[in-house]
């Protein structure tokens, strides 16, 4: 048995180490990072200091939507301590262009600064920055800006926000619509006209929540006048992309615009979306001469920082045969962004890497509407895009289940992609790499015992007053993306392929050096980054050094560069492999001179070049670093020219520029499978939710690290349990968020929390440099089971769960929806078949 | 979320603390500080000297009287009022109240005078305490001054305590022969906001002889609902016969509506919670029939 239950044989255990997988990855080696971590040494932004720095707070808007019509600092000002503040007018005198939107227009046409100048567009706004001597005084100040609002209808339904006759957020694009287009695949009304059964699905809609980082957003940002350079320490977790939006705006050449982090307390993508904040600090340092140092409170983050997407699904079809084939669905999805475009409107086609889910459909068209509410802009949090509509898929195949009377379990595996059909092409021709859904889902059946459970439903019966539910979810994590999916959203983007870099080093004495174009925020970078190299170059992980951290003078990066999207195990780790390789190549050339032998007859082992077959002759890594470094006069004038020690590899994707017009393209590399399986009690009289048993089974081919690994897998599942029960972000009428501290948005914590069973599958992707496949965000496949399991808890006459998020009061009106006679939410067309 | 400038004190005796609270505009007590410091941060209330009471010895003892009777110290907190041995054996349930108040930080510092003394209406100890008949001891320069807790939560954060006073200790009589309690709670999560309430007493042998049902978070202060009270009243200790008699809860209560639930639902969870606290007062009791 391991810690969590799982008894030897349910679980796969990773492949016995062999040559060509190594002597290092795969196992749980301790992790590096730990040591400064839990002793209170690691290096936060807040830990940042610098001479002569203000403390930075913004002043936000109370007001949803409405314009400023006057701006007064001058009581803060006056206030004892204060350096300078920053008015949204003033910023933009100072901007050289608004933030670059990826939107095609018209919603291209927003203007977007570090600042809101003239109107305000959500609870939250920042509409001016002071800085001061101190945290507090800054705070007081900001206090005693004064704004005069003239308050405008607030719109923060998605899809009212479309109506031709909505308040419209930016006037310059004439409507709230940030991005409208029709994905049609396959034939679907062909697949509906010849369906035995027909399955309506009135609305669906998935929630708004994030993943509240135990480390708010942070920075110190310095406009310095003597190297004229922007010197940003934050916890941004993209900073290339960062820099590319606010570069241009502030006219700051990307070379003087310098990027660092450390330690990071989690991100989740969340941390994508400080840009226009590190812009306005920008200003401010340069406005006030001074070091501009800024720690969101937790208030600010949950009302501005940026929110997961929200989502409608409006008049869904889905196709069925008498044997349980789906053939296809349609669906109207409106997506809700939020008050300004961050990042969107990506996530418009980003759901679309899995359009079918884990399902074998042919036939899909989704009309596809993203807009823009007097809401806090969304950013792209775990599972990005793609649970929502992974969320939708489930619901769809539990209901059709439900409705025409298959076993779920059943229908799924009828539908799934097959073992045998690997590598398969999607409608969309995005291309699974590998996996094995069936036994997967067999396997998370067999952890939570799903055939006693199904007994204990039986006999439970009515009148006890609890009610059993069994729950599915199976997602799919789409890893590296193809940026050029970019180009189905606006054709005129030049952007395609993706990308990480690695350095490698030998150091002077024959030490080996590590620094990574990534910012990871708990991912364990420099764990398994050593393990690569130390298999390449025959040393232990412990002889390699990882920088901790990202410093773009320092660091090697590409555009790509950063720690979002599940991509870390194939990019960066591929560019790492990629440069230790490199590097192997040298010293082993170099050894072979030393040594007077062939490169051929060299092994690299142990810390030292040796000749096969003659231990005796052999030359450690010092002896090689010695002649490069301190001792070159050896070597010939051509391999002093050519030969550095120092190995820089960028690992590229095999990625073609996607279709715009067909909407096509192979959108990500690779596929890790998440399939969960759990049972809930649900209290009828209350409709509260009790967790009985819990079990995730994953896929992600390949693991370098399987512990590092099942601690992200815990995370997801957590993180979707809290999403499917407690936490939501809600705006009443007038656009005031609900929740705007812990005290309302209930995180999850432990004691909330199931014990996890989690076991493996590994199916290595055929597709990457070593089998391994992107997993950190999960699917959101714990958010479905829960959903299905309250689903199969409910009676035949009670209302399909609809809602991603299942408050104890929801449960209870689902439990006696059937009795009330609400609407199900759901019809049945069957055809005739003497027809 | 920052504290303006206060004055801070720690008197070395309550006399002494009384005597700050009353000669000084704007003195507040300060106890475990897990509200009135976030009420500071958030600004919500301005205060010019915090009289710290949370060290005073006189405050923070548990005893047992020879007569069964409990006496808490407003001082004691969460944590040591659920290891208390003396309050372990006289109230089980009340020693359980404490010891599920939030997290084990809080538990560290919160005391059970604060808890009662902000008297938010989601709170966990006010309703035990009315369930349990418990008496809460007010001193003031002039002396003593007795208030059931029936009476001692007045309203949303206000409660009988005046002005230079100091809520001292609470007694907690003992349980009757044949009586037991309960407490029942339905809130978002382990550990977060509670929509509803309920803490009961009961004595019943076979049949219910007395029986005090309170109800919190769906009025400013929680009260006795003695209409449920009245039909539990020698009926049968069962629990149709209890379910039956929580059905007359319902119009009668005007709940709170909020982003965690409806009024509607807090209503109907109402009477779910106070069926349950009294099922497991006639459990604890051992008076169940049959
Ligand atoms: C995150 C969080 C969640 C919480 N959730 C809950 C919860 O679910 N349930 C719950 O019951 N509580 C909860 N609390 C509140 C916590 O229990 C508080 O500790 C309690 O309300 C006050 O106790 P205290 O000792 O900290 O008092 P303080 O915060 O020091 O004081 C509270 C008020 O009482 C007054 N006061 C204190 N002692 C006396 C006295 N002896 N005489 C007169 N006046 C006095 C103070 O002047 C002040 O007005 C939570 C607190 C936090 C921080």
């Amino acid at each position: 048995m391991t810690p969590n239950g799982v008894t030897a044989e349910t679980v796969t255990r990773p492949a016995e180490p062999t040559e060509e997988v190594g002597q290092w990855a795969g196992q749980s080696v301790p992790r590096v990072e730990d040591r400064r971590l839990v002793q209170g040494q690691g290096e936060f932004t807040d830990d940042v200091w610098m001479h002569r720095q203000g403390y930075a707070h913004f002043v936000r808007s109370p007001l949803a939507h409405a314009k400023i019509t006057s701006l007064d600092v001058s009581r803060a000002l006056a206030l004892d301590g204060v350096f300078t503040v920053l008015t949204g007018e003033e910023a933009r005198e100072m901007c050289s262009l608004p933030f670059f939107q990826i939107a095609p227009e018209p919603a291209g046409k927003i203007e977007e600064w570090p600042l809101a100048v003239d109107k305000v567009r959500y609870h939250g706004d920042a509409v001016a920055v002071v800085l001061a001597e101190t945290r507090e005084i800054a705070r007081d100040a900001a206090g005693l800006v004064e704004v005069d609002y003239e308050p405008l209808p607030a719109i923060v339904d998605t899809v009212r926000s479309a109506d031709p006759d909505a308040p419209v957020l930016h006037e310059q694009v004439g409507s709230n619509v940030a991005w409208k287009g029709t994905y049609d695949w396959g034939d679907i009304d062909w697949a509906l006209q010849n369906a035995d059964n027909v399955v309506k699905i009135d609305r669906l809609h998935f929630h708004r929540f994030s993943s509240t980082p135990l480390e708010c957003n942070a920075a110190v940002v310095h406009w310095d006048p003597g190297t004229d350079t922007v010197n940003v320490r934050s916890n941004n977790q993209m900073p290339m992309f960062a820099s590319m939006v606010i570069g241009p705006t502030l006219g700051v050449a990307s070379n003087r615009l310098i990027f660092a982090s450390q330690d990071i307390g989690g991100a989740f993508g969340v941390k994508i979306g400080s840009y226009p904040q590190i812009a306005a600090l920008a200003l401010l340092s340069r406005k006030a001469g001074r070091p501009a140092k800024w720690t969101e409170y937790r208030t600010d983050h949950m009302l501005s920082a940026g929110q997961g997407n929200e989502r409608v699904f409006l008049d869904t079809e889905v196709a069925v045969l008498k044997d349980g084939s789906i053939l296809g669905f349609k669906t109207r999805a409106f997506d809700d962004a939020g008050a300004y475009l961050h990042y969107e409107p990506l996530g418009a086609v980003i759901w679309s890497q899995v359009c079918c889910g884990c399902y074998k459909l042919k036939h899909i068209r989704v009309d596809y509407t993203e807009t823009l509410t007097n809401k806090c802009p969304t950013i792209p949090n775990r599972g990005y895009s793609r649970l929502q509509h992974l969320w939708f898929l489930e619901r769809m195949i539990d209901i059709v289940a439900r409705e025409l009377g298959f076993d779920p379990v059943e229908l799924r595996k009828r539908n799934y992609v097959q073992p045998g059909d690997y590598p398969y092409e999607t409608p969309n021709g995005c291309v699974y790499d590998s996996g094995d859904l069936p036994r997967s889902l067999d396997m998370a059946l067999d952890l939570i015992g799903a055939e006693r459970w199904r007994e204990r439903q039986r006999a439970l019966g009515t009148g006890s007053g609890k009610r059993i539910g069994i729950g599915i979810g199976s997602t799919l994590d789409s890893g590296t993306n193809n940026f050029g999916q970019a180009r189905i959203i606006n054709p005129q983007l030049p952007f395609s392929g993706n990308g990480e870099a690695a350095y490698v080093k030998l150091d002077l004495y024959g030490e080996i050096n590590v620094n990574l174009g990534t910012t990871p925020q708990g991912q364990s970078h420099e764990t398994t980054a050593a393990q690569v190299v130390a298999d390449v170059l025959g040393v232990k992980p412990r002889d390699v050094h990882v920088t901790a951290g990202f410093n773009q003078q320092q660091n090697t990066y590409v555009a790509f560069s950063g720690t979002y999207a599940s991509q870390f195990a194939v990019t960066g780790l591929g560019a790492v492999k990629g440069a230790a390789e490199r590097l192997r190549e040298e010293i082993i050339e170099l050894g072979a001179y030393a040594l007077e032998a062939q490169p051929e007859e060299i092994e690299l082992r142990d810390g030292a070049c040796t000749v096969r077959d003659d231990p005796e002759r052999m030359i450690p890594l010092i002896g090689i670093a010695n002649i490069v470094y301190s001792n070159n006069a050896v070597l010939t004038p051509e391999m002093r020219d050519r030969l550095s020690l120092n190995a820089r590899y960028v690992y590229t994707p095999p990625f073609h520029v996607p279709d715009p017009e067909a909407k096509t393209g192979n959108l990500t590399l690779t596929y890790a499978s998440q399939i969960h399986a759990c049972v809930v009690e649900l209290d009828e009289e209350s409709g509260e939710v009790e967790i009985l048993d819990y079990a995730a089974v994953d896929d992600c081919g390949t693991r370098i690290h399987p512990q590092i690994v099942e601690g992200q897998v815990h995370g997801a599942t957590a993180l979707g349990i809290g999403a499917a029960l407690y936490e939501a972000f809600e705006y009443d009428e007038q656009g005031q968020l609900q929740q705007a501290s812990f005290y309302d948005y209930h995180a999850i914590t432990s004691l909330d929390a199931p014990d996890i069973k989690v076991a493996d599958i590994e199916s290595p992707s055929p597709f990457t440099l070593n089998g391994a496949k992107g997993m950190g965000e999960g699917g959101g496949a714990p958010l479905h089971a829960i959903c299905s399991a309250i689903q199969d808890a409910l009676g035949p006459d009670d209302a399909v769960v609809s809602e991603s998020h299942n408050t104890s009061e929801r449960v209870w009106r689902l439990v006696h929806s059937g009795e009330r006679g609400d609407p199900r939410g759901v019809t049945v067309s069957t055809r005739d078949s003497s027809e | 979320m920052l504290l303006e400038s206060v004055a801070y004190a720690r008197p070395e005796t309550v006399d002494q603390a009384l005597e700050m609270l009353s000669s000084t505009d704007g003195a507040a007590p300060l106890a475990g500080g897990q509200s009135l410091i976030n009420v500071l941060k958030h600004r919500v209330a301005s205060i010019e000297l915090l009289v710290d009471i949370s060290r005073l010895e006189e405050l923070r003892t548990v005893q047992d009287r020879p007569d069964g009777t409990l006496e808490i110290g407003a001082c004691v907190t969460y944590d040591e009022l659920e290891h208390s041995e003396p309050a372990r054996a006289a109230h089980a349930v009340l020693a359980d109240v404490a010891g599920h108040i939030e997290d084990q930080q809080i538990r560290n510092r919160g005391t059970v005078g604060g808890n009662c003394c902000l008297s938010d209406p989601t709170n966990n100890l006010p309703p035990i305490l009315v369930a349990l008949g418990a008496t809460m001891n007010i001193q003031s320069a002039g002396g003593v001054r007795e208030v059931p807790a029936e009476e001692f939560f007045e309203g949303y954060f206000t409660t009988a305590v005046g002005e230079g006073e100091l809520l001292r200790s609470i007694t907690v009589p003992p349980l009757p022969a044949g009586g037991g309690a309960g407490y029942s709670t339905v809130a978002v999560g382990a550990d977060s906001k509670a929509l509803v309430r309920a803490a009961a007493m009961v004595r019943a042998d076979g049949q219910i002889e007395d029986a005090r049902v309170v109800l919190a978070c769906v009025a400013p202060a929680p009260f006795r609902h003695t209409g449920m009270e009245g039909a539990l009243r020698g009926s049968e200790a069962t629990a149709a016969a209890v379910r039956e008699a929580s059905l007359v809860i319902g119009e009668d209560l005007s709940p709170p509506g909020d982003v965690h639930a409806s009024a509607d639902y807090r209503r109907e969870m109402a009477r779910v919670v106070a069926r349950r606290s009294v099922w497991q007062a006639i459990e604890q009791g051992g008076g169940r029939r049959g």
